[in-house]
Formats: C-alpha cells, sequence, structure tokens
C-alpha cells in the first residue's frame, strides 16, 4: 500500500496552481485534503507523475457573502463550515449535513472543494449543491468561469472540471424566509458513506409552497433531483403535507445499483424512508420560519 | 450500571488457603494496567518501529485470481528496477518438507494442506503469494512487483461450501478432493430411536459468515541473520514466541539456540499470530540470502484478504425432546470452510461436534464433522476456534422453543446442568465439567435485565406501536486452558535483585491479555510485595519454555509457574529473613516487602532488600551452606481443563424501514472462577463480545462468483466502533476451579456466547411477525429482505 512514484509541487498562489495543471496536463492532479485521494494512490487504484499540494494557498479557503450567495474557498475544511454558525442560518441543509460527512478527525483534513471535485456518488456535499442549484467555480489559466451543479455532476467521479482546472469555490444560493431544510441518511456504522442519504429544501408563501428541492445521494452515478415530487409540492399546503406520498413519488427518480451493502430494492426502501423523513422535517423547519 | 457478584461454594473445601504468609492485596483488585500509560498515550512499540541498520523491505506479489495456472511468470524486469536486490519465487526457496508445520500440528498428523510457502505452478486464492521482491524501500519493492511479467490461465475456482463438496472442481490437484478432516461419530440406535419417535423432533440448518480477525497490528516481521555467529535475530508480531523460534530453526535448519526471538509491543493477534504463516517463514528462509535486516509488514489489505479468515460454518443440526421438554438426544453435521491454505489445523468441527450439549443434561449426542477447501483465504483459530458449537445449540434452543411453545428462559431451566449434577460426564464420555455455574449465571442473567417487565413491554411495543423489540440469550460452558501437550505447560522464573525489586521471566506472547499486569500481581501476592515493585518479562524467546498465549491458558497455567516459582523465592527469602532475625522462618510474614514475625507488630523487621541484598552482596551473612542468590523456575503443569462459563443475554430494535439494530442493554454473566483483575476480565469479555457482535451484524468478508474478494478494505469490511456497540454490564459468578489459585480461563468466551445472543434476540423481534431467520449475517438488507417476507 504504497503509493507509485510521483513529483510533489507546493504552490502559494492560485496563478501557480494552474500553471503547474496546465503544464503537466492530465500527469497532475491536485491534492486537497488528501482524504481520498491518498488512499487511492496507496492501493495504486490510481496514479499521477505530479501532484500539486493546495495546501499552501491561502487564497483558497475562508467562508463569505456574494450577491445572495455563500461562497466557500475549495479549500476551506469541512469542520470550518460545520462549526460555522453564520452557515446554520444561511445555509441550513449545508450546516445539517456537515456532521454525515466521515469522521471529525476527517473532517478536520477534508475540504468543501476535494468532496466536490470527488464527487462520490454517496458523498453528501454533491447532493447539497445539487439540491440547493449551487454554482461551482472553476479557474483555468485561462480564466475563471461557473457551472450549475446540475451540469456539474456527470457520473461516478466524474466532474465538469477540464485538465488544467481548479475548483476554487462553491457558491450556495441563500433561501429566503419561510424556508426550511433537512438533511439525513442512513449508513451502517456511524460516519460511513450513507448507504442512501436526502436533502430536502422547501419554502412556502402563505401556508402554500412555492419552492421546493429534493436531491438523493447514494441512489445513482450523480446525485439525483427529485423533479416530478419537486413540482408535484408547488402550490401544496405546508401544513398538509403527505411526506409519505410525495416520497414516493421522489425516489422514482432514482436509479439505484446493488452492492455488498444493500440491494437496489433496499436502497429504495431505505431512501423513501428517509425522503418521508426529512420532508417532514423541512416542512415544520419552513413553518417555524414563516 | 448493573453489577452483580456472587461467590459460589467451593467444591474443594479441603483445598489449602489461596494464600500463605501474604497480605492477600493485590489478587481480586482493580489493579491499574502497567500497559496503559505507553499504550493509550501511543508509544507502544510495534514491530513496524524496529528500524535497524542496513534494513531492506520485502513485498509479495499476490495472485489476483482464485484459481489459474500460471504460464509465465518472469521476474527479470523487476530485478532490473533501481534498488531492487532480489526477487524470488517457489523455486528460489529451500526448505525441508514438514518445516513449515506448527509443531503442535506436527504432533496431530501433519499438514492438512500442500506445503507450497510461494505458488508452485498455479494460484490457489487471491491474494497467494506468488513471489517476493527484496528491495531499498517498500516503495520500490511495490514498484517492482508491478513490473514482474506473470501470466495466470484462470480457471473454475471452488467459492463455497456447496461447490467444495462435490469435487467438480479441486482446489488442491494434489489431494484430489476438497473434503477433509472428516470426524464421523454415528448415531447409535438408541439415539437414532430417540431422534425419529421423541415427543418433539426439530431439525434446523444454520449458517455462519465469514470474519477474519483483524488485529490493529497486522502480522509483520523483521529477520536478521548474522552471518558471523550463525545466528537468526527475530523481530516479529506473534502470540507466541517459543513456536516461532522452533520453526525458524526448523526451517533454516539451525539448532534452536541459534535462533533468538523478541517483541516489544503486539497489536492484538486473536490467534493469527499463534503458529507462522507461510509469507513469515518465506521471510525466514531469505533471511540467510538477503544477509541483511528484513523486514515485511502486512499491509491492511493483505491482512483482510490473505491473513486468515474463520467462521464459515454451516450446520444441520436436530433436537428431539420428551413431552416434558426435556432435550434427550442431539445430533449435527457440522461442515466448515478451511480456504484453501489453512494454518494451525483446518478447522474445529470436532469440538464444537463434542460440545453439541454445552451446559444442558442432553444425555445422548453424535454428530459428523468436515471441512472443505476452497479458492478462498485459508482459516485459522480466531478467539474461540470452536465456538460455532454455541451458535448451533443456543440458536437451536430458541429455534425450538419458538417451535414447540415453550418460553427459551423456561426451555434452558428444565435442561440446565444444576450444582448438584456435578462431577457431570459428557454424552461422549471424553470431558467431565466440574466447578461450573451455568444454572447461576442464567439466574443472574434473567434478573439483571428483568425478564418479564422486558416481555411485558416487547409486547405492548408491537401491539401499541408496532415496534419490534427483541430480547436473546445465550448460555455456554467454555473448557479453557487445555490440558494436552505443549499447551499444558508453562514456566517462570523469578528473581530477586540486589535492591529486592522483582524481575518474572515468562514465556507467554502477551498481545493485548495484560499479562505485565497480572501475572505482576499473582507474584507480588505471593512474594508479599507491592505490585509495582515486580517487573513481568515476556515476548521473548529467553524466557522458560512456553505454549503460546492462545486457548485462555494465561490465567491458570501461567499463573501456576508464577505462583510456584515466587512461593519458592518467598521461603528462601523466610529462610534468610529468619537467620537474620534469629526466628523460625515458620512464624514469619511479608507484607510490603518488609519481614516480620507473625503478630509482633512492634517486632524486629527485616526488609526483602536487606534480604537480597544479603543473598547476592553481602553473601557471608547467609545461613551456613545455603545456596546464593534469589531465583527460581517453576513449571505448572495443566491437569485438567477448566471450565468457565457464561450466560449473555442482549436486547435490541430493529428498525423497520432501515432494517437496522440497535441494542438497548448487553449483560454477561460471567463465572471464571476467581478473578484476579475483575477489570482485566470485564476488558476481556467486552472485547469479545464486540467481535461477536461484529459477526452478525457488521463483518462479514465476501467474494464473488469468481472468488474475488469485495471487502478488501475497512470501508466495506465493518468493523463496529465505539458508537455501534452498546455498553456491556457484567455480572460475576466465582466458582474457584481445581487449579492453583482457583482461576480459570476467559479469553475467548465474549466472542464465544456473543454471537449467538445478538442472533437469538434479532431473531426474536423477527418473530413477532411470524418471521424466522437462520443465517449469519444480519446487516440491514439481510433484515429488510427478511421482513419483506413478512405476511
Ligand atoms: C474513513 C473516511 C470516511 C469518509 N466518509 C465520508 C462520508 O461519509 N461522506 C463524504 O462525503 N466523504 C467521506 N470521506 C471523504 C472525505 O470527505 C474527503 O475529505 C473528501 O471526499 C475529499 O476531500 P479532500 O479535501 O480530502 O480531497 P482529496 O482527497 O485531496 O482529493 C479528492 C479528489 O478531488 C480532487 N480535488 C481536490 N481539490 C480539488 C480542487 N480544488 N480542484 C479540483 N480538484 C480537486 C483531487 O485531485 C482528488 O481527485 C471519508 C473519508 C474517509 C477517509
Amino acid at each position: 500500500m504504497k503509493p507509485a512514484p510521483f513529483e510533489y509541487h507546493a504552490p502559494e498562489t492560485i496563478a501557480d496552481a494552474v500553471g503547474l495543471l496546465a503544464q503537466h496536463g492530465d500527469d497532475a492532479k491536485p491534492l486537497a485534503g488528501g482524504q481520498s485521494l491518498v488512499p487511492l494512490l496507496s492501493l495504486r487504484l490510481t496514479r499521477f507523475d505530479h501532484l500539486v499540494d493546495l495546501n499552501k494557498i491561502g487564497a483558497l479557503s475562508g467562508i463569505s457573502r456574494d450577491n445572495g450567495h455563500v461562497v466557500i474557498g475549495a479549500m476551506t475544511r469541512h469542520r470550518a463550515v460545520e462549526l460555522d454558525p453564520s452557515i446554520a442560518t444561511s445555509v441550513p441543509m449545508l450546516a445539517a449535513a456537515m456532521p454525515w460527512i466521515g469522521h471529525f478527525q476527517i473532517r478536520n483534513r477534508g475540504t468543501i472543494g476535494g468532496s466536490i471535485a470527488h464527487a462520490d456518488p454517496a458523498a453528501e456535499l454533491p447532493a447539497v449543491a445539487a439540491a440547493l442549484d449551487a454554482e461551482l467555480e472553476i479557474t483555468s489559466k485561462s480564466g475563471v468561469r461557473r457551472v450549475a451543479a446540475a451540469d456539474f455532476f456527470q457520473g461516478t467521479f466524474m466532474t465538469a472540471i477540464d485538465t488544467g482546472e481548479l475548483l476554487t469555490a462553491a457558491r450556495f444560493p441563500v433561501w429566503g424566509k419561510g424556508s426550511g431544510f433537512a438533511f439525513t441518511e442512513f449508513a451502517r456504522r456511524s460516519g460511513d458513506f450513507a448507504i442512501a442519504g436526502v436533502g430536502v429544501g422547501l419554502e412556502a408563501t402563505g401556508g402554500k409552497i412555492t419552492r421546493a428541492a429534493i436531491a438523493f445521494m447514494g441512489m445513482g452515478p450523480v446525485p439525483v433531483r427529485a423533479t416530478d415530487a419537486e413540482k408535484a409540492l408547488l402550490g401544496v399546503s405546508i401544513a398538509s403535507l403527505d411526506a409519505a406520498a410525495v416520497a414516493r413519488v421522489a425516489v422514482g427518480a432514482t436509479d439505484p445499483t446493488g452492492d455488498v451493502h444493500a440491494s437496489a430494492a433496499n436502497r429504495t426502501k431505505i431512501a423513501t424512508h428517509l425522503a418521508e423523513q426529512a420532508l417532514t422535517r423541512a416542512a415544520s423547519n419552513a413553518a417555524a420560519n414563516a | 450500571m448493573a453489577q452483580a457478584h456472587v461467590p459460589m461454594a467451593d467444591k474443594h473445601r479441603d483445598r489449602a488457603p489461596l494464600f500463605e504468609g501474604t497480605a492477600a492485596r493485590f489478587v481480586g483488585q482493580k489493579v491499574l494496567r502497567k500497559e496503559d500509560p505507553r499504550l493509550v498515550t501511543g508509544h507502544g512499540q510495534y514491530v513496524d518501529d524496529i528500524v535497524l541498520p542496513g534494513m531492506v523491505h520485502a513485498a509479495f506479489l499476490r495472485s489476483n485470481v482464485a484459481k489459474g495456472r500460471i504460464t509465465k511468470l518472469d521476474t527479470s524486469p523487476a530485478l532490473a528496477l533501481d534498488g531492487v536486490i532480489a526477487v524470488y519465487t517457489h523455486a528460489d526457496l529451500r526448505y525441508v518438507p514438514g518445516t513449515i508445520v506448527a509443531t503442535m500440528m506436527q504432533a496431530m498428523g501433519g499438514a492438512a494442506c500442500p506445503e507450497n510457502l510461494l505458488a508452485t505452478d498455479d494460484v490457489r486464492f487471491v491474494g497467494d503469494c506468488i513471489a517476493v521482491v527484496v528491495a531499498e524501500s517498500r516503495y520500490i519493492a511495490e514498484d517492482a512487483l508491478e513490473l514482474i511479467d506473470l501470466v495466470v490461465v484462470a480457471e473454475t475456482p471452488v467459492v463455497n461450501l456447496e461447490e467444495a463438496l462435490t469435487d467438480t472442481h479441486i482446489v488442491h490437484k494434489e489431494l484430489g478432493t476438497n473434503i477433509t478432516g472428516t470426524i464421523d461419530i454415528p448415531r447409535d440406535p438408541h439415539i437414532e430411536g430417540l431422534l425419529t419417535e421423541s415427543a418433539h423432533v426439530v431439525t434446523a440448518t444454520f449458517n455462519q459468515a465469514r470474519q477474519t480477525n483483524s488485529p490493529m497490528e497486522t502480522r509483520g516481521i523483521v529477520a536478521s541473520w548474522d552471518r558471523f555467529r550463525g545466528e537468526l535475530q527475530l523481530h516479529m508480531s506473534n502470540q507466541n514466541p517459543h513456536e516461532m523460534r522452533r520453526r525458524a530453526a526448523d526451517l533454516l535448519a539451525v539448532d534452536e539456540s541459534k535462533v533468538h526471538v523478541a517483541q516489544q509491543d503486539v497489536g492484538g493477534g486473536f490467534g493469527q499470530k499463534m503458529f507462522m504463516p507461510r509469507e513469515e517463514a518465506v521471510i525466514v528462509l531469505l533471511s540467510r540470502e538477503v544477509g541483511r535486516p528484513l523486514k515485511w509488514i502486512e499491509d491492511r489489505r493483505e491482512n483482510l484478504m490473505a491473513s486468515n479468515h474463520a467462521r464459515r460454518d454451516r450446520a444441520t443440526v436436530t433436537f428431539a425432546l420428551d413431552a416434558d421438554k426435556k432435550i434427550v438426544a442431539g445430533y449435527v453435521d457440522i461442515n466448515e470452510d478451511a480456504g484453501a491454505y489453512p494454518f494451525g489445523g483446518a478447522g474445529a468441527g470436532a469440538m464444537a461436534g463434542m460440545l453439541l450439549q454445552g451446559p444442558y443434561k442432553l444425555q445422548r449426542t453424535a454428530f459428523k464433522s468436515y471441512a472443505v477447501f476452497t479458492n478462498t483465504c485459508g482459516r485459522a483459530a480466531y478467539r474461540g476456534p470452536w465456538q460455532f458449537e454455541s451458535v448451533i445449540r443456543e440458536q437451536m434452543v430458541e429455534h425450538v422453543a419458538r417451535r414447540i411453545g415453550i418460553d427459551p428462559v423456561e426451555l434452558r431451566r428444565r435442561n440446565v446442568i444444576q450444582w448438584e449434577d456435578l462431577p457431570w460426564t459428557t454424552p461422549m464420555q471424553v470431558m467431565v465439567y466440574d466447578n461450573m455455574s451455568p444454572a447461576e449465571t442464567l439466574d443472574q442473567a434473567v434478573e439483571m435485565i428483568g425478564y418479564e417487565a422486558f416481555r411485558a413491554e416487547q409486547k405492548r411495543a408491537f401491539e401499541e406501536e408496532g415496534r419490534l423489540l427483541g430480547i436473546g440469550f445465550s448460555l455456554y460452558i467454555e473448557p479453557s486452558a487445555q490440558n494436552m501437550g505443549a499447551l499444558a505447560t508453562e514456566g517462570a522464573t523469578v528473581q530477586i535483585s540486589g535492591t529486592g525489586k522483582v524481575d518474572v521471566f515468562m514465556g507467554t506472547g502477551s498481545h493485548g491479555q495484560s499479562i505485565e499486569t497480572t501475572m505482576a500481581q499473582i507474584v507480588a501476592e505471593e512474594l508479599g510485595v507491592h505490585v509495582d515493585d515486580v517487573e513481568v518479562h515476556q515476548g521473548d524467546s529467553n524466557t522458560p519454555f512456553g505454549g503460546g498465549t492462545g486457548g485462555s491458558r494465561t490465567a491458570s497455567i501461567v499463573s501456576g509457574a508464577g505462583r510456584a516459582a515466587a512461593i519458592q523465592v518467598r521461603q528462601k527469602v523466610f529462610q534468610i529473613a529468619a537467620h537474620l532475625l534469629e526466628a523460625n522462618p515458620d512464624d514469619l510474614e511479608i507484607d510490603s516487602s518488609v519481614i516480620s514475625v507473625k503478630g509482633t507488630p512492634a517486632g524486629k523487621t527485616v526488609t526483602l532488600a536487606q534480604v537480597s541484598h544479603t543473598a547476592l552482596y553481602a553473601t557471608e551473612g547467609l545461613p551456613p551452606g545455603m545456596e546464593t542468590g534469589l531465583e527460581a523456575t517453576a513449571r505448572h503443569r495443566q491437569e485438567a481443563v477448566t471450565w468457565s462459563n457464561a450466560c449473555h443475554v442482549c436486547t435490541v430494535e430493529i428498525n423497520r424501514n432501515t432494517g437496522a439494530v440497535s441494542f438497548a442493554r448487553y449483560i454477561v454473566s460471567e463465572d471464571c472462577g476467581l478473578m484476579i483483575n475483575p477489570m482485566v476480565v470485564e476488558g476481556q469479555v467486552a472485547g469479545g463480545v464486540v467481535q461477536g457482535i461484529a459477526g452478525v451484524l457488521y463483518e462479514d468478508f465476501r467474494y464473488d462468483a469468481d472468488g474475488n474478494p469485495l471487502t478488501t478494505t475497512f470501508m466495506d469490511y465493518l468493523l463496529p466502533t465505539a458508537a455501534e456497540v452498546p455498553i456491556i454490564e457484567h455480572g460475576h459468578i466465582e466458582t474457584p476451579s481445581n487449579t492453583p489459585g482457583g482461576y480459570k480461563g476467559m479469553g475467548e468466551g465474549g466472542a464465544i456466547g456473543a454471537p449467538p445472543c445478538v442472533f437469538n434476540a434479532v431473531a426474536d423481534a423477527l418473530w413477532l411477525l411470524g418471521v424466522e431467520v437462520f443465517d449469519h449475517p444480519l446487516g440491514p438488507n439481510e433484515i429488510l429482505d427478511a421482513l419483506a417476507t413478512a405476511g
């Protein structure tokens, strides 16, 4: 379990980092918290001749507000987001999802950018990004572009990040008054990647749902938005929401596969239950926030 | 947390008092572990901490197909890599057949399987070793592995028990069959009659899931051959330094005195490190060729897929009961998966068969047991190697109770062996039970859990809220501290320095058993010194011969040796002290290293340091003719096994939406005789229970249909963590055994009792819906599948 040989680079600026990525092309890979990349390298499931360590680039860390969005630098540690009091009020679904990521030791190292760029189908942050229509800020030598979450996650471990590009920030929209969120998942042990999970956001005005977002994780190669269920929720009275029925519709959008931990059918069962729970909780949070 | 403690009468009242002439301050006390300051602060020293000048590193090329013929194996590209020192294949290894077989197994008929240290012309499981690279660093060694030009033509593997039995495909072509180790104790006509004509006859088949030991420290070895002395120095992570020395000497064909085995801390083993495995034998053989210290540290993936597996067993069991619901006969057919290269014996089915009756007055039993080879990782001992007996019997007891409509506790009470029944000879006439308390532990567990109240709550929660609560018991007896062969003996040297401090040398290989503490307690007690004044040196072959730390041997056998040596030294201490005090040695006592005349608190005293100074430095002061020094070596021979017993009970709830099982309570009522250190006893119980919980709910080593392992990291092979396991509550009953000290072995018990207890609790909860289960594991997937069958 030792990685294949690589050359190690530790740039201190974004410009130097993207320069190195451009120079070495597909032979280079950014190294963030290393919580996913290092095991893969050690198991020799992947290898790169050049690792570009992002840990010395101060400009990549931090949480700020910009035009109705919370902007989180790619190298911001999971733990920093989890413990930031402003996140709990501005992007409550994100705050609710953070404690589910691994164990605190992993969250001390792992980064927001690393999780999103890694795009594990069972990871929390891609699902939250998908649910909230986050924008991902990608930087290369030729500039900065923003990609919507819906276009960003393209397959298992596959994203819109191209050769020579770096994910520099994630932008999460802040929802308004009357909104409520919930995030839940089921894993076999505390801290494991989940068998299934779901994030729900609801916003209501005058007791009627005006905005709904439901995204599943672990239920397909990429986070799955339950768009039919979301549409069906619009105009529904938040007080008399039939969470079980909506959950059944929502899970219809997913197409899970089985693995050693759960068959596809049992994943669906679990996800349906989780969606019902999350819908109920989001509705009551929204009502409380009216 | 509930705690209960019941001392039982001693069946051997005429025995000598347990301690003579000392103050009984340490044995039986919760003495803090001497090991902890270094271990809990992360400063233990493990084999990978050993770094020797000039050391080089080995890595194994392992098969990634379950079965296949090697048609090409060219190591020259690897050898050409900078930093590679040598590459070896089977053709390069020279060893005498038989020398890799554990000494104990040689006495029992030799190897169960071919002795290939590296693959010859074929591979037999994913992880099978094909070649070994020696290089300047482990990194380079692993780079070189990728350069070896290997072609394997895959063949159809044998992946499970059912396929193996048909012998359609053969794992070991040399043997011609996959079936091994058959033991058949046929049913006599009387048993046959009972099994067909009794009032109740119930048959069921149970499967246990494949589990692996998963010690925190994987296997590892540093072998250093000194060609000028012709000596081998071995640092190894092992449980059994004297066996490792013997194996290494045999492999290299040198005298045992030319091999020294030493270890510092060992991060667990659970049976995995009792005997020398293939990889370590290869390193030993190569150490002389390489001529530089050679290190091999197993990585976690290797440990999971290629160290050893255990527990993959299947049994079909029949119980016959009379009209009073007394179990009158039992028969079991046991089938074990031995994998490709089992070590330390192919299986333990015979012991499981012989223990079918467990703690019950079941007078007629018979069994058949056989193991099969498969193209999977080989089997070896795992904490409680024959624990399948408790799984078979205790799951069967509750299954029978459900089928014939009797409460499972009541069924056990009708059948359990009572105090008055002891000694009790088992049906096959080979074992005699004594000094055990199964009925009492059952009563204690029932009381601690509040059985009646739980049943009422279970009913209410189901009827009013549809919740699935369950309770499961398991009652077992544990033959521990075996009295056969090398396992029946241990030695100890007790030595007092000129400053009155005590060194103890023991042949054990502690790998988590707190031996440095408990054995110091024993010696301190017998010598009348403070436990802090006793240092136990072990984990080294420069000690009196010992049979290794395993089989729950330490408490009664090793302590027997330590006790005997300490008593001899104490007698000499009293003789010298008597001379110095001008008193009679029989009138003396020692407490906290001060020797005085009994009953004269203000009288003259002499300290142990003064006595030992006299014995070593002021030898003129010794009684005339007395030998100098204060040291003794004594051995203990175990005459009979000790019988520990316990009752486990737990309560669980099944989440009907996710299939998850959560624990409400977990109670163990244990009788391991007198406890040397209750805290260590409870630690051993708890560790075993967690492994048992794991076997049913979490750990499940899986292969696909082609024999590819699917759970080769801790992401998929799930060890439960502190978050998953309940608080374990302990009850104690102390029935002294008939050994010096009255102790019984108990290190494996938790892992023996827990699997059926957990299974039974889940099965009990599912039975609320009329659903029956028979197989481990019971992860959420299996439980959701079971729930889906409910009407
Ligand atoms: C025991 C354990 C349990 C875990 N459990 C969970 C869990 O439950 N849920 C979960 O979501 N995760 C879990 N993780 C993974 C953890 O969250 C990782 O931190 C995360 O997936 C990757 O973040 P990282 O900063 O460590 O990235 P790294 O491991 O350094 O990198 C991961 C990948 O992203 C790429 N990358 C990183 N940063 C950038 C960037 N700025 N731009 C472009 N590419 C980039 C890397 O090149 C690499 O391919 C677990 C990890 C462990 C070890």
